[in-house]
């Protein structure tokens, strides 16, 4: 028994350096004013600022960057919950053969290079709907795709765990359309799991690059890449706080997933 | 009376299973009816089909005056109770009752006025503000009772509302349901594979098999005077022993010699099954001329009364009366005789 938890205390030591370590580095780089080459145990606690973070934040591509980044953040969010729960709920209720198909292809994003998805996405639309190629909004669609493995388990977990059917059938004997009991009923109940996957999918569209260079827009992680030719500094101080903001939403999110359970 | 729900020659299958056949009766003002039935009978379907939650493939029903089967669930006037608790987990009690009533824009005054109203008629005043999962199961089947009856629906279906509560809450919420229709008046269809629950609840029991109608009556009438054998042996208890049919008025016991009096049957002579009642068997002496012998094989204690298993000498076969109030004085393993009145008897080849 004492064996088995200084294993796991082992374990948790050694993962969390590992996440720790290359933070604690990226920090120092980022944060300390002193030149790479001399950063050593003896001055770690000197001359830190957050200087290159400002200077990045003044620069009016960060900021047109991070507004972009953060609005499709938040389209691709809302576009997950609007497209995706209604679609699972209407599989749920109606077709288990639909479900199955769904979770098959949620999964796929994780099998399809996004270059392939990029290829095809632009094949398909560049004549039809350019606008979809154009503007910076036509991420959206691929960004729901890419985010389809996280988001399709989460609210799958969510609705699991929901008597859906008689839920559905007690709020339409009682008069609602599809629409009310979508919203009045179904959402209020699933909004760990639409918070959870909101999040996640904000995660991973801070952290998209491929897609959004593909087609040339200029999203957080392409300015990232960019600056770090200019001001490295300034780019890792960035980078650094989308990781406490990635980490603060995957801890909301577990936090949400908990507080459904009980 | 005005028929408030009628199913007319409703015909439903799932695949190659047949789920109703040609089902039809109706439902009259502040009438409750059961429909009672094995798993798989068809009694959820002929529910879900008036709900609107399953298309008919053919046949119509109707609500009031008009045919309601093209029409989606939300538009039928229904109120529902479901076997699970139903209750939006997210709303509470009060919420949970102004569901409806917010759905059809009814104002927040009435709104209230109605809650209170409810909670009144379900004894359950002190609990608005609870959220379902405060209060116990029971009381959320009462709620979910409320909830069906704040619409004002034309009439009320219940899918086994009582299935998932105890034994003892489970008579409580029953008399409370049977208390709540008469005071409201509503039609109600009930459904439920308890014949128990069924005999207790209704003004009339619609016993149910692979999909068709088996009997519709009074629960009285259904019990006393079942019209086939299968009522006979699905709702109450019944002694269903092997005879030979000797005549279209007289049958023996499996190897035994006495004759029986029968009612009149038009079955050929040969072997038949005989069923009986258990309270349709008296326990008597065993100098009693026209009793059968046998011997006390199980006593099945019950508190005011008690049942006694008796193995009838010679036949192998065990004939159980029931309600013996003297039956304490008949030990296992006594001898005693019984003798079986067969004028409410069914005498049948299955």
């Amino acid at each position: 028994m004492r064996a088995t938890r200084l294993v796991w205390w082992l374990v948790l030591v050694v993962v969390g350096l590992f996440y720790l370590v290359p933070m604690l580095s990226m920090a120092r780089f980022a944060f300390q004013r002193i030149p790479v080459i001399k950063l050593s145990l003896d001055n770690v606690f000197d001359r830190w600022t957050v200087e290159p973070l400002f200077d990045t934040f003044g620069d009016p591509n960060f900021r047109k960057a991070a507004l972009l980044s953060v609005m499709l953040a938040v389209a691709t969010a809302v576009a997950t919950s609007v497209l995706l729960l209604p679609t699972m709920v209407v599989a749920h209720l109606r077709s288990s053969r639909a479900r199955k198909l769904i979770e098959v292809s949620a999964v796929l994003p994780f099998v399809v290079p996004a270059i392939a998805l990029v290829v095809g996405f632009a094949g398909a639309f560049r004549n039809t709907f350019p606008f979809l190629i154009r503007h910076p909004l036509g991420l959206v669609p691929l960004y729901v795709i890419t985010a389809l493995p996280f988001t399709h388990r989460t609210l799958e977990n969510g609705l699991a765990a929901l008597d859906l059917r008689t839920l559905v059938n007690a709020s339409r004997s009682l008069g609602a359309g599809w629409v009310r009991t979508m919203v009045a009923v179904i959402a209020p109940n699933m909004r760990a799991s639409i918070a959870t996957a909101s999040f996640l999918a904000f995660t991973v569209v801070l952290g998209e690059f491929t897609i959004a260079s593909l087609l040339l827009k200029n999203t957080l992680p392409l300015y990232l890449a960019y600056a770090q030719g200019q001001s490295p500094q300034g780019a890792f101080a960035v980078g650094l706080v989308l990781v406490v903001i990635s980490t603060v939403f995957v801890a909301l999110s577990n936090r949400f997933a908990r507080t459904v359970k009980t | 009376m005005s028929q408030d729900i009628a199913f007319r020659d409703v015909c439903k299958s799932f695949g190659t299973t047949i789920a109703l056949s040609h089902f039809a009766i109706a439902v009259q003002d502040g009438e409750l009816v059961t429909l009672l039935g094995p798993s798989g009978c068809g009694k959820s379907t002929a529910l879900r089909i008036a709900a609107g939650f399953e298309v008919a493939d053919s046949g119509d029903v109707s609500i009031g005056m008009s045919s309601v089967i093209a029409l989606p669930p939300s538009k039928r006037g229904i109120g529902m109770v479901f076997q699970n608790y139903s209750l939006f987990p997210h709303l509470t009690v009060r919420e949970n009752l102004e569901f409806g009533m917010r759905v059809r824009r009814i104002a927040r005054a009435q709104r209230t006025a109605r809650v209170d109203e409810l909670l009144e008629l379900v004894r359950l005043g002190g609990l608005a503000d609870r959220y379902p999962h405060q209060v116990s199961g029971g009381q959320q089947q009462r709620v979910a009772l409320a909830r069906a009856l704040a619409v004002q629906p034309r009439v009320l279906l219940l899918d086994e509302p009582l299935s998932a509560l105890d034994a003892t809450v489970r008579v409580e919420v029953r008399d409370e349901i049977r208390r709540i229709q008469r005071e409201s008046g509503i039609a109600t269809l009930f459904v439920t594979h308890d014949q128990e629950e069924a005999l207790a609840i209704s003004d009339r029991i619609c016993v149910m098999r692979d999909g068709r109608v088996e009997q519709v009556g009074t629960p009285q009438a259904v019990y006393r005077f079942p019209s086939t054998p299968f009522v006979a042996r699905f709702v109450g208890k019944v002694n269903d022993l092997e005879v030979e049919l000797r005549s279209s008025t007289t049958v023996r016991l499996r190897d035994h010699a006495m004759e029986i009096a029968i009612p009149s049957t038009t079955l050929s002579a040969g072997e038949a099954r005989l069923l009986v009642r258990p309270e349709d068997v008296r326990l008597v002496s065993i100098r009693e001329p026209q009793a059968l012998h046998g011997v006390v094989e199980n006593l099945h204690f019950g508190g005011a009364t008690t049942a006694v298993d008796v193995a009838v000498t010679g036949t192998g076969q065990v004939v159980r009366v029931s309600d013996v109030t003297r039956a304490v004085h008949a030990g296992v393993g006594e001898a005693v005789g019984v003798i079986l009145d067969t004028e409410r008897a069914l005498v049948t080849r299955q």
